[in-house]
């Protein structure tokens, strides 16, 4: 008879289950987003504060994973999202292209710096990212200046930089330095025996730990180890990878006016000035970077510095350029 | 059961009605998907079309990635084969100390999930910065690294630390059940022991060696996670993390999913053919296997080799066990990857983010719990009732529910994930794609075969005449059924619970392919915060996940040693 106790009991916590599986049927606003969900809680609560009439809902994931969301939705004739936040700038061309986005000029968009060409409104960068070298200060002693710097024997065998198939930004700095400066520079790292290593958060841990010496590096990951003991440096050469992350509503959205004011909010000082603490860019100069963040370079010199960016190249190149990458760091 | 009647509808009895419905579920659940990959593969744009098939299997990555199957696969069946049944032998026919719990202690690599094994050889064993390498190369002065886990070897070596039990158990259950009186016999005629080794201990073993390793090398050719976790560095990669790629990548593009769906042929046409060869070798060792009352077979006398015999096999668990393990916990207590392990580096943060105030991974252990529960009760009560049929019912057709039934048994988990993905993403006006009902529906297909296993062999304990003679007491057949048969069939069901709810809630290779921002399972949160590079992170969710699985063993030990004395 124990047993049938525990069977209803089983069923009670199904039952449980599949009611929290169905509770978020009431009305949200649903921001898809691979930001760290560090910075969005921060987000969340002074959004809620601000705001308490509207609630707001992440969903976090890598952006591969929520452009497939996307397209399910889609197909199934209503997009859940209402507003897109990611780093993959591509995405947000092709769902304009589509007719998806709706375009919005912020409130405060005159004290926004606006690293995208051809800019409408139908999506608005909300931080940058910029990537940079991050090395070992155990095994490395002497911080590299330049790009070619990598190409010493300090960094022989054991430079990683994350899988393109895998990583949007490691797909958009392959992408933009191979423009810059030719697949020679791939060859050459390679021929320093350079790897391809998987996400681009496990580069940096892979760096952290010592199976690299040194990495291409997203800055508020490594910024965030650095910060917890991990024996890292961040670096910047003279030219710099600088990928904008956007923000965007879509036009079908129920709560336009709800996405509207998060947009805003994400843009102001006050939602800058969080998204900063992670250790990543603001889009607005009047925004301080903290001290800890010392590495960060000024967000106009960043700008300054960036290396050109066509993201019409990128988007149609994609599978051609992460084929010719791999098969260079696949040599053996 | 309690005497709180459930009205039963008329209809309930009726085998007909039973045996449509059950075939229903299967088809729906089970046949559906299977059916929609062959169909993908081979159908485009309303026609038959071959040259697309070709053109996908002379890609390059593909045959690299059937012969990196192959090569892994077969690699790890012949060193998991040695394995398990050098320890087999050793546990049954020896007088090693402490052969009881030896026995129990070889199968608690069985309890681990492989993906998490590959992540704690990652930490002791990557070239520069793993421990063990550190070791030699920092304190012993190596020029090199001990060992690179990074490479083929690597991976069958993983492989091979958590699948050899498959051996393990085949063999030294065969050594037990076997007839010693053959072997006596034989010394009795004057045979020497490498001769009736040879001659009758081997040819009557072998059929379970073989069975086993064919388990190993099915097992090794439908598994993810420890080539994903070694294996992608260095550009190796098997057909199911090709697959994984390919879905990874699509963004809902269908063409990745159609080259996905061939992949998949290629994957269950070789398990099936895995099938085929051992079906063929169990209906040989039928003939062979002479499963006598046991005799206590003669024990070898180890003599001087006893104490380092034994030595061994602790070493040997201590390094495939309790090394991996502690390194697990202690890295998920790092402050962060990379710190040497001084008091000042550790932490109980980390655990305390992971149970307490993360989402993601509060939802992904959440979401395996109520997953592995609902898949278990689910494929429990569908798999007693389409048991029934099968072995009760006298109803035509009832061989194609079981083929149906048992079907995902031999489907890889990935083909599983995949025709899941085309049956339920909306193209039948269902769409569950980024649901965690579209999981469930998986492990539902997936782990049906498990219950029904677990339910035939109860059943087939239950004679008929029990119910026949219910029924002329006058009991209607739901009565029969209530008070007869299912207290009697009770033990096969809670065992088909557990079969099924432990490997769910470790579960990786169908759900890295089916889950959404919010339905990760724990084995999806382990292994993106392994590749998202929060190493620790991912160390302290794989220890919470190592405490589960021991917790839930050892209550289901409980709970079925308990039961059988009630």
């Amino acid at each position: 008879m124990r047993s049938v106790k525990l069977l209803s009991l089983c069923f009670a916590v199904l039952l449980v289950g599949g009611l929290s599986f169905g509770a978020c049927a009431e009305e949200k606003l649903y921001v898809y987003t691979s930001m760290k969900e560090s910075m969005l809680g921060g987000l969340k609560t002074a959004f809620l504060k601000k705001h308490p009439d509207v609630k707001i809902d992440f969903q976090s994931a890598g952006a591969g994973k929520l452009m497939a969301k996307i397209a399910a939705e889609r197909e199934s004739g209503k997009i859940l999202a209402d507003v897109l936040w990611t780093s993959e700038v591509p995405d947000f061309y092709q769902l304009k292209e589509h007719g998806l986005l709706l375009p919005y000029i912020p409130a405060e968009s005159k004290a926004l710096l606006n690293p995208l060409p051809d800019y409408d409104g139908s999506f608005t960068a909300a931080r940058l990212g910029t990537l940079g070298i991050a090395y070992n200060t155990r095994l490395i002693k002497e911080a590299p200046k330049t790009w070619d710097d990598l190409k010493k024997p300090a960094f022989k065998g054991a430079f990683g930089i994350a899988n393109p198939a895998l990583s949007g930004t490691a797909y958009m700095s392959v992408a933009v330095i191979s423009r810059t400066f030719g697949w020679g520079f791939f060859e050459a790292l390679r021929a320093n025996g350079a790897k391809m290593g998987k996400g681009s958060g496990q580069v940096v841990d892979d760096t952290a730990s010592g199976d690299l010496v040194a990495s291409l590096a997203v800055d508020y990951i490594t910024l965030d180890k650095i910060d917890k003991g991990a024996t890292l440096q961040l670096v910047y050469p003279p030219e710099m990878l600088v990928v904008p992350s956007p923000a965007a509503i879509f036009k079908n959205s129920p709560n336009i006016e709800a996405a509207k004011k998060f947009i805003d909010f994400l843009l102001s000082r006050e939602g800058q000035s969080i998204i900063v603490e992670d250790g990543t860019l603001p889009v607005r100069a009047d925004v301080k970077i903290p001290d800890r963040f010392k590495q960060l370079p000024a967000v106009e010199d960043a700008m300054k510095r960036a290396m050109k960016i066509d993201y019409q190249a990128v988007m149609s190149e994609k599978e051609a350029t992460i084929k010719k990458f791999t098969e260079i760091m696949q040599k053996k | 059961m309690n005497t709180r009647a459930k009205p039963v509808s008329r209809g309930f009895g009726t085998p007909e009605l039973i045996f449509l419905l059950s075939v229903g579920v299967l088809v729906v659940v089970v046949a559906f998907p299977m059916l929609l990959i062959f169909f993908n593969a081979f159908w485009v744009d309303s026609h038959f079309n071959v040259a697309d098939v070709l053109r996908v299997l002379q890609r390059e990555e593909t045959y690299q990635a059937l012969l990196n199957s192959l090569i892994l696969s077969g690699g790890v069946t012949v060193t998991g084969t040695i394995v398990g049944t050098f320890f087999a032998w050793l546990v049954t026919r020896t007088d090693l100390p402490f052969k009881a719990t030896m026995k129990l202690l070889f199968l608690v690599p069985f309890m681990l999930p492989a993906f998490i094994g590959a992540l704690a050889w990652k930490m002791l064993l990557s070239p520069r910065a793993g421990y063990i390498n550190r070791l030699f190369i920092d304190v012993l002065g190596f020029d090199g690294p001990l060992f690179d886990i990074y490479s083929y070897a690597g991976i069958i070596l993983v492989e091979t630390m958590y699948l050899f039990p498959f051996v393990f158990i085949q063999v030294s259950g065969a050594l037990e059940r076997m007839d010693p009186t053959l072997e006596e016999s034989a010394r009795i005629s004057g045979a020497d022991l490498f001769t009736i080794t040879r001659k009758i201990t081997i040819p009557l073993v072998l059929p379970s060696i073989v069975s086993g390793a064919l388990l190993i090398m099915l097992y090794s050719m439908a598994h993810f996670g420890t080539v994903a976790v070694l294996g992608v560095e260095i550009g190796v990669y098997n057909i199911p993390v090709l697959i994984y790629e390919k879905i990874h990548q699509s963004a809902g593009s269908f063409d990745s999913i159609r080259t996905a769906t061939v992949l998949a042929t290629v994957l269950v046409i070789t398990a099936a053919l895995i099938l085929w060869a051992q079906n063929r070798v169990l209906a040989k060792g039928k003939y062979q296997i002479i499963a006598g009352k046991s005799f206590r077979p003669t024990e070898l006398k180890l003599r001087g080799l006893r104490v380092p015999l034994l030595i061994l096999c602790v070493a040997y668990i201590a390094l495939t066990i309790v090394l991996p393990t502690a390194t697990i916990f202690l890295v998920g207590g790092l402050k962060t990857y990379g710190l040497p392990f001084d008091l000042e580096n550790m932490t109980w943060a980390n655990y305390n983010h992971i149970l307490f105030e993360w989402d993601l991974t509060r939802d992904s252990i959440w979401n395996s719990i109520t997953l592995g529960l609902a898949a278990a009760l689910i494929t429990m009560f569908a798999g007693v009732i389409i048991s029934y049929v099968i072995v009760k019912m006298k109803v035509r057709g009832k061989g194609f529910l079981e083929f149906l039934g048992m079907l995902p048994f031999s489907v890889p988990g990935s083909v599983i994930a995949l025709g899941v993905i085309l049956a339920w993403s909306g193209k039948f006006g269902i769409n569950l794609y980024n649901t965690v009902w579209i999981i469930l529906v998986a492990y539902i297909a997936r782990y049906m075969a498990f219950s029904l296993k677990a339910n035939s062999a109860a059943l087939e304990q239950v004679h008929d005449s029990l119910v026949e003679a219910a029924r002329a007491a006058g009991a209607s057949m739901a009565q029969a059924l209530r008070d007869v048969v299912v207290p009697l069939v009770r033990p096969g069901m809670i065992a088909a619970f557990f079969l099924i709810f432990l490997p769910a809630l470790r579960e990786l290779t169908v759900s890295v392919l089916l889950y959404g921002p919010t339905t990760r399972t724990i084995g999806v949160a382990i292994y993106t915060l392994n590749e998202d590079g929060e190493t620790v992170y991912s160390a302290a969710l794989a220890g919470i996940a190592l405490v589960i699985i021991v917790v839930g063993e050892i209550l289901i030990k409980r709970l079925v040693t308990g039961k059988s004395g009630a």
